[in-house]
């Protein structure tokens, strides 16, 4: 009997307990607007054009919210890429956090119910007018999470894009002019080559081989190509260009020489190391690398947009997302609000950021303007094309492994379509069911 | 108190009822039962639990994220086709050789010539310091280890400078960038980071060895080829099985070096199921069949373990004479 008894206190304990927490977590009651703290997670570094830019929108925000505490924690981009599932489906999560733009990690939380619908707010307070149409593909996700359409449960406010970065040195010491077309552009590599100098520096054991592939696609590509390949909306032909011509040509430039045979192996930090001590004239990669060669380059450099090309590969940045566990949403707002003003935008510009609504005549640095100047460009022409790596989870080493063969010339353009393409289809429908 | 009194005192008064041989078994075996307990806590919360909750989600499909969808057996028939997880064990085959029987042998080889050879013919510390710098390579961390050995064989790595120096520089290669030389690179650095361990405890097996063996044997006119085989190798049996053991463990679960190296490429050459199985659960999010890989693994380094300690306990009884 004593046992009995024990047994439902234990049991009404426990119901408490439960009781208990449950109203002090989960439960969204829908008004929050007295909360006196901001949880924020994010993880730019401090003196990145984003850290600098947000360390600003803090101190503006706790101006405009006075009584308010900001908690900022600095996080990992792992820590967050690996476990944000769990991060912010507990009641210790932030109440605003960067997080990874792309099916699959925004799309996939979205889907699952634990971000929040931003979209009022993105009506309500103008976020809509302030981006693209390509910037906001990321910003967007279905019922099912894939990206380009459905409900806001992101807000970005950097983009960034593949461009070529050009070694002015070396291109006046050998004669080479900037070109602006893809026939200057081989001309230009020729030149190079027949002097001995390997034109374009490559890493083939991570993401610049890929980019590269998918920059010459781009170059036979139109928006509905870009649609069919990241958005599903219509089945892609591997063997066809412009995915085919892509390949080939990607071949092509390894059996001349324009890309070195022996960088299967290399990665981006030694394509980017090799580019800053002068061993390379070109590399074609994103915008990240831009404050870098800033900082840390001696000889002359500039960039040129990938001659010929309308699209590029590129996007937003990542995004602000706020979960739906959050217990300060209408701050969480504000906050996003404020990093979309003028004066965090053109902070983020002048720092080496790419912004996405920034006044370029407000960039004092000629240099970073014309970084900004050609973003602009590129989106206003809604000439944003994502990575090649984004359709489908694990798409990344595929696509490594695949041009990992067409550098060390184990693999023909046509093998590599046949390796990277079965994924992609098995991806495809595991996302849609297609 | 008098010394008799003392005596008395220490003296039952009667001789107390003895338990039964079977009730005194019961006891000491519930004592047993205490001891072990904290253990069992410990190995149900570390290894039990996470291993059924693993066996569960193989049956599952799931994302990591909401609910897993019972799917029974499918991904285990996913995986009976799937080409990459056959590579990865056609690959593990040969880290078993370079984990394992190349450090084990070249191992005993290395142990007898310093303990027999240097360790005689020059000062023991000789012998010590050069067992020291054949482990080395166990105390680095081995991602430290894969980093190193990365900037080494990459295409103008110190290796490529060393053939250009020695005037073979027409074999200069991009040795993790090409599918045919990558595993050999792979095993050549995992036979650099694994022979310290055989060596080491080899060397220690030697030292219990009756040194009177190798006087008799020397005196009977054997030579060290001689005394290798018919004292060395018989005598330290019992260490061979355990590092045979320990090092098929390690090569069947190996993963850090890989990761650091090549990350399972160029085109899957250098893929392991331990990295598969990361590459599925974290980049593909496929927890379910990521699992089911993890399962079949661990199933398989429970089967290797169990036919070794089997083997092991066989030679024992054998050399007992039972």
């Amino acid at each position: 009997m004593q046992r009995f008894r024990r047994l439902v206190a234990a049991l009404a304990l426990a119901a408490t307990a439960t009781t208990t927490v449950a109203a002090c977590g989960g439960g969204d009651s829908g008004d929050d607007s007295d909360a006196k703290v901001l949880k924020l997670w994010h993880y730019e570094s401090e003196t990145s054009a984003m850290g600098v830019g947000w360390n600003r929108a803090i101190e503006i925000f706790k101006s405009e919210h006075p009584g308010v505490e900001v908690r900022f924690e600095r996080k990992a981009f792992e820590q967050i890429q690996q476990n944000a599932g769990m991060i912010i489906n507990s009641s210790e999560g932030p109440d605003i956090m960067e997080y990874n733009k792309g099916n699959a990690t925004a799309g996939l939380l979205s889907s699952q119910g634990l971000l929040s619908d931003l979209s009022a707010e993105a009506d309500k307070r103008g976020w809509a007018g302030k981006l693209s149409p390509s910037l906001q593909t990321t910003a967007r996700y279905s019922d099912k999470g894939v990206m380009g359409s459905g409900k806001w449960f992101g807000v970005p406010n950097y983009g960034e894009y593949v461009t070529v970065y050009y070694n002015k040195d070396l291109f006046e010491r050998n004669g080479v002019k900037v070109p602006t077309t893809m026939a200057d552009m081989t001309a230009a590599m020729d030149t190079f080559v027949s002097k001995g100098i390997t034109p374009l520096g490559m890493a083939g054991a991570e993401y610049p081989a890929g980019q590269l592939f998918y920059q010459l696609a781009l170059s036979k590509a139109d928006r509905q190509f870009v649609d069919n390949y990241q958005l599903y909306k219509n089945p892609v032909d591997f063997k066809a260009d412009p995915l085919k011509y892509g390949a080939a040509t990607f071949a092509d430039w390894v059996s001349k020489g324009y890309v070195a045979k022996d960088s299967a192996s290399l990665k981006a930090e030694d394509m980017g190391t090799a580019f800053i001590g002068g061993k390379v004239p070109m590399i074609v990669s994103g915008s990240w690398w831009y404050g870098r060669f800033k900082t840390e380059m001696k000889a002359n450099w500039d960039t040129f947009l990938f001659p010929g090309n309308t699209l590029q590969a590129g996007s937003s940045g990542n995004l602000w997302v706020v979960p739906e566990n959050s217990k300060a949403k209408s701050l969480a707002y504000d906050f996003i609000d404020i990093t979309l003003r003028p004066e965090i935008q053109d902070l983020i510009g002048n720092n080496g950021g790419v912004p996405v609504a920034a006044d370029a005549s407000k960039i004092t640095d000629p240099k970073d303007r014309k970084l900004i100047e050609d973003f602009n460009t590129v989106s206003k022409q809604d000439g944003l094309a994502f990575y090649p790596d984004w359709p489908v989870p694990g798409y990344y080493d595929v696509l490594v492994g695949g041009f990992q063969g067409l550098i060390n010339g184990s693999k023909s353009p046509d093998q590599v379509l046949d390796s990277i393409a079965k994924p992609y289809a098995e991806g495809v429908k595991e996302i849609t069911g297609k | 108190m008098a010394v008799s009194e003392t005596l008395a005192a220490a003296q039952p008064a009667a001789t107390p009822p003895q338990p039964s041989p079977g009730r005194r078994r019961r006891g000491r075996n519930a004592a047993y039962w205490l001891y072990l307990l904290p253990g069992a806590v410990l190995f149900i919360l570390v290894i039990g639990a996470p291993l059924v909750g693993t066996l569960y989600l193989s049956l599952t499909k799931w994302s990591g994220i909401g609910d897993p969808r019972w799917v029974g057996l499918d991904n285990y028939q996913q995986l009976l086709h799937d080409d990459v997880f056959w590579a990865s064990f056609r690959n593990t085959v040969w880290m078993l050789v370079a984990m394992v029987v190349v450090p084990t042998l070249l191992g005993l080889l290395l142990a007898a010539v310093l303990f027999d050879v240097i360790g005689r013919r020059f000062k023991p510390r000789t012998a010590a310091a050069l067992r020291a710098a054949f482990y080395l390579p166990q105390v680095l961390p081995v991602v430290v280890a894969g980093i190193v050995w990365g900037w080494i064989l990459r295409p103008d790595g110190a290796f490529n400078s060393l053939l250009d120096a020695v005037g073979l520089g027409a074999l200069r290669h991009d040795w993790l960038g090409d599918p045919d030389t990558a595993l050999p690179a792979v095993m050549a650095v995992m036979i650099w980071v694994q022979i310290g361990y055989p060596v080491v405890v080899f060397m220690a097996a030697l030292q219990r060895v009756d040194p009177e063996l190798y006087e008799a044997a020397e005196v009977d006119g054997a030579n060290w080829v001689h005394r290798f085989r018919a004292i060395t190798l018989p005598q330290i049996r019992p260490e061979t099985f355990v590092v045979a053991l320990t090092c098929t463990i390690a090569a069947l679960k190996v993963f850090g070096p890989i990761f650091a190296l090549t990350r399972g490429g160029p085109e899957n050459a250098t893929n392991v199921p331990s990295y598969f199985a990361y590459y599925t659960f974290f980049k593909k999010l496929q927890v379910g069949y990521g699992s089911a890989i993890s399962t079949v693994l661990t199933l398989i380094i429970v089967v290797v373990a169990v036919v070794f300690i089997w083997m092991q306990a066989r030679s024992e009884r054998r050399d007992r004479g039972i």
